[in-house]
């Protein structure tokens, strides 16, 4: 008898799970089963959901546990932001922290709000040799019009010129020797003040001296408080010679040797 | 279902989805793994005879239904019917040999093909084809690893 025992009970377990197996092939059960796939695969791997297979899945699930996805999913997005956006700050405070140094090692007073940067020679015009060169920093460096320009003499910062256009990339630095460049500068044997300007050759002119003030031969030429773009106290050059006195002008002029000659530049120094 | 518990029962078909879903997902080449609840169901059955063959073929297929969004149902049922006609035909046949295990798995497989490309065309209106490949070359991967699962469940459920 145990045999047929076993064979009924077989039969009817068949019969049983036969039974409940053609049930589930008749109810609608592939939606649901999609929705708990997508919310476990969420559990186990957000990521899945990423990219446009992920919205199509996102759309099976019901709307409660959807916007908790979402939710989830726009979570990881700014921690990973945030995480950016600090390595970002680190870099930032880490670029300006040796800015700071660099501008400290060299002297330099920048004043409040204003950064550092360093740019290289990439370009010289032969036929304008004393006018203008080209740096590789540009406007996405944050690099503006009419920014101060200096350059580094045996670790000594010196007056090169000015920003005297933008572009992109690269912008073109107006030497201190162009004809259009001038600059407020100050003897370093005096507070006599005079206005540095550009011959267009190797040599500057600084004129509107005092008529009275005593110069020399080797006096050094410092930048003025009263510029309007560079710190005070940057040497521009020194004193070649004075020009003798003009009886018909209200003051005398001298002629001074840059402190660079812009051809052995090969960094910059921008304030910006 | 003399000598099993139901934490063994639990623990063997948790063991077999995780072992399923392991191979088909990292130890699969070209897309070929085999079929290994099946192969598993037709084991119990062969050892254990048709009721705890056709509890875990039931469970498995439900499992697979889920994790392949086929049919819902249909794997089931197929796997019911494999442990039942292999413990049915355990008394008309030795299996113990590789040769039989061989058979019945290769026969079990291009069967379960059949079957659940059928039940899928009857209500979804679509064949499920498995392919050329698989349907070739599954009963041999399946062949290959019945001796093993055998000498598994022999070793590890029957000692």
């Amino acid at each position: 008898m145990q045999p047929h025992r076993e064979e009924r009970a077989a039969n009817i377990a068949l019969a049983t799970l036969c039974a409940a197996s053609v049930v589930l092939m008749f109810l609608p059960l592939s939606r649901p089963i999609r929705a708990v796939r997508a919310c476990v695969a969420h559990v186990f791997e957000p990521m899945v959901f990423a990219g446009a297979q992920g919205t199509e899945r996102l759309a099976l699930v019901p709307k409660r546990a959807r916007e908790l996805m979402e939710a989830d999913i726009e979570n990881r997005a700014l921690r990973e932001e945030i995480a950016r956006v600090g390595m970002v700050k680190a870099e930032m405070e880490s670029v300006r922290a040796e800015n700071a140094r660099l501008a400290a090692a060299l002297g330099l007073k920048v004043a409040e709000g204003k950064t550092v940067l360093w740019g290289r020679v990439m370009e010289r015009d032969p036929a304008h040799w004393y006018h203008s060169v080209m740096v590789d920093v540009g406007r996405r460096d944050g690099v503006a019009l009419n920014a101060a320009v200096l350059a580094q003499r045996e670790g000594t910062v010196v007056v090169l010129g000015r920003i005297g256009e933008v572009l992109e990339r690269t912008s073109k630095v107006l030497l201190v020797t162009d004809e259009f460049s001038s600059v407020a500068a100050c003897l370093s044997s005096g507070t006599v003040e005079g206005l540095i300007q550009g011959q267009g050759t190797e040599r500057l002119r600084m004129n509107y001296l005092h008529s009275e003030a005593v110069v020399s031969p080797g006096d050094q030429v410092l930048t003025s408080a009263t510029s309007a773009t560079f710190p005070p106290g940057i040497l521009v050059g020194a004193v070649a010679k004075g020009y003798a006195r003009d009886p018909f002008l209200t003051f005398q002029s001298a002629e001074v040797r840059p402190a660079i000659d812009p051809a052995s530049v090969k960094e910059v120094i921008i304030l910006r | 279902m003399r000598g099993f518990t139901y934490f063994r029962m639990t623990a063997l078909f948790v063991l077999g989805v995780l072992v399923h879903w392991w191979w088909t997902t990292y130890l699969s080449f070209w897309g070929l793994a085999p079929q290994l609840l099946m192969v598993l169901t037709i084991v119990a059955a062969a050892r254990r005879g048709p009721i705890p063959a056709m509890c875990f073929g039931f469970a498995w297929g439900i499992a697979l239904d889920v994790f392949a969004l086929h049919l819902m149902g249909a794997t089931s049922l197929a796997l019911v019917l494999a442990g039942y006609l292999v413990g049915a035909i355990r008394r008309q046949m030795d299996v113990a040999s590789g040769a039989a295990q061989c058979v019945i798995v290769a026969a079990g497989t291009w069967a379960f093909f059949t079957f659940t490309g059928l039940l899928e065309l009857l209500f979804t209106r679509h064949f499920l084809w498995p392919g050329w490949g698989m349907f070739l070359l599954a009963p041999i991967y399946n062949c290959v690893l019945a001796p093993v699962l055998f000498w598994c469940w022999d070793f590890v459920i029957e000692s």
